[in-house]
């Protein structure tokens, strides 16, 4: 059950960082960056690394997303 | 002297995405080898009953490896002055709308509860899976909520710096005291009681540095924030 | 069914190849992209990469978190708790050094607003 878990996560964290790099928009870019993250909390779950998946949901949700979204908001593009 | 021709990305990326093939075969071929019988870890985890704290990881990071703590608290106080270096300014940028009353009241009600969270997360370090890191981040988004809800609002400047100054300085502190008393820098010099492992009051100076360290990067974190979002447009 | 995935040879087979497909979508993107924001997105996946494959490498199926909870007293059948402790830092100090970055990048943007690296030209002759 574990192994089954941890295939199906690697391979849609691995589809959507390729899909994250090939968007022709920065916006799509940036939201599709943010699914790696929640994919890589739930792999640290399963790891049983409660600090580590603690540390990766607070900090690539909050602060990591927050910084890039802000730079698309200060370099003025539109879409 | 230029250069002729740029050089051919694709084929660069052609060469990176077959290496996948050749290292994979050999990480396949490389897990016969036999693991070791203990570890480091395992040493640690040993040694860990004879500190008085339920949390492993914690003291891992604050007592074995405390040295390394610190450099990383300097690491991000370097980060956090060169982003208020190059995006800081007098003048703040207003956003161009004003929010709906309700929104501003439904945030103002929910920033101490988060508050109240991650002091709790900063405080049960050493019995919970948290501890400072996360604590500090977890308030630094409350005051992120508070300034993209309302236009008006500000981080109070001086009190941030005191409590980041305050912070850093306690930390060698402690440090130099342990130097003093047990003849070994970052030493737990308050003799835990292995009795108490369990309790809120337990492990020596381990919960004490914790919570330096999550005030510290609290604060920072919440003066990186403000500089990221109020920016002077015109400037 | 699929109880030939439980094995802790096949778990490490997957951890291993996975991560570094994703080190190399990083490196396919660091090398190919032209928008300077798109490079820094494919940096920071190429950091997740390694952190995923450092706590996947030491990861025992049948042991429990290094934490005394739930009737658990003594410290034994636990992970190992160092690359935890290694892979909390290395989150926080990759984002810090990112938001930097991503501050030249904004100041650049508004000293000569370009943002697309074949434009920027200056250190030619």
């Amino acid at each position: 059950m574990i192994g089954l878990i941890i295939l199906v996560s690697f391979i849609g964290i691995v589809i959507i960082a390729f899909a994250s790099i090939i968007q022709k928009k920065l916006a799509d870019s940036i939201i599709l960056f943010m699914g790696v993250g929640l994919g890589s909390v739930i792999l640290f779950f399963v790891f049983k690394a409660p600090d580590v998946a603690l540390t990766e949901a607070v900090i690539g949700a909050g602060i990591s997303s927050l910084t890039f979204l802000m730079a698309l908001k200060h370099l003025g593009v539109k879409g | 002297m230029s250069l002729k021709r740029e050089l051919p990305t694709s084929t660069i990326s052609g060469f990176a995405l077959s290496g996948i093939l050749v290292l994979t075969i050999l990480n396949i071929l490389l897990h016969n080898i036999p693991h070791p019988v203990t570890t480091a870890g395992d040493k640690l985890l040993k040694l860990n009953a004879s500190e008085g704290v339920a949390n492993a990881v914690t003291t891992v990071v604050v007592y074995f490896r405390g040295f390394d703590t610190l450099g990383e608290i300097a690491v991000l106080f370097i980060a956090s002055l060169g982003i208020g270096l190059m995006l800081h300014s007098n003048t703040q940028c207003e956003i161009k709308t004003d929010s709906n009353f309700m929104l501003k009241t439904a945030s103002k009600i929910l920033f101490p509860i988060i508050i109240l969270f991650g002091i709790y997360v900063m405080i049960y370090g050493h019995l919970s899976p948290g501890g400072g890191f996360q604590g500090g981040v977890i308030i630094a988004s409350g005051v992120l909520l508070l300034l993209i809800s309302d236009r008006s609002f500000e981080v109070p400047h001086a009190m941030i710096v005191a409590l980041e100054t305050f912070a850093g300085v306690s930390y060698v502190l402690i440090g130099l005291i342990g130097l003093l008393v047990l003849d070994k820098f970052l030493g737990n010099f308050l003799s835990p009681d292995i009795s108490d492992m369990g309790l809120l009051f337990s492990g020596g100076i381990i919960p004490i540095i914790y919570i330096i360290v999550g005030i510290k990067v609290g604060s920072e974190m919440s003066l990186i924030v403000q500089n990221l979002i109020k920016r002077d447009e015109n400037v | 069914m699929f109880e030939f995935l439980n094995q802790p040879e096949v778990i490490k087979i997957i951890v291993t190849v996975c991560s570094m497909a994703l080190f190399f979508i990083g490196l396919f993107g660091l090398l190919t992209q032209k928008h300077l924001i798109k490079i820094f997105i494919s940096i920071a996946i190429m950091e997740v990469s390694l952190f995923l494959l450092f706590i996947g490498l030491t990861f025992k199926k049948d042991f429990i978190a290094p934490i005394l909870t739930n009737g658990q007293t003594t410290f034994s059948n636990m992970n190992d708790p160092v690359p935890h402790a290694m892979i909390l830092t290395a989150i926080v100090i990759g984002m810090a050094v990112l938001a930097l970055g991503v501050s030249f990048a904004i100041e650049y943007y508004k000293l000569t607003g370009r943002t697309n690296i074949d434009e920027m030209t200056e250190m030619r002759h």
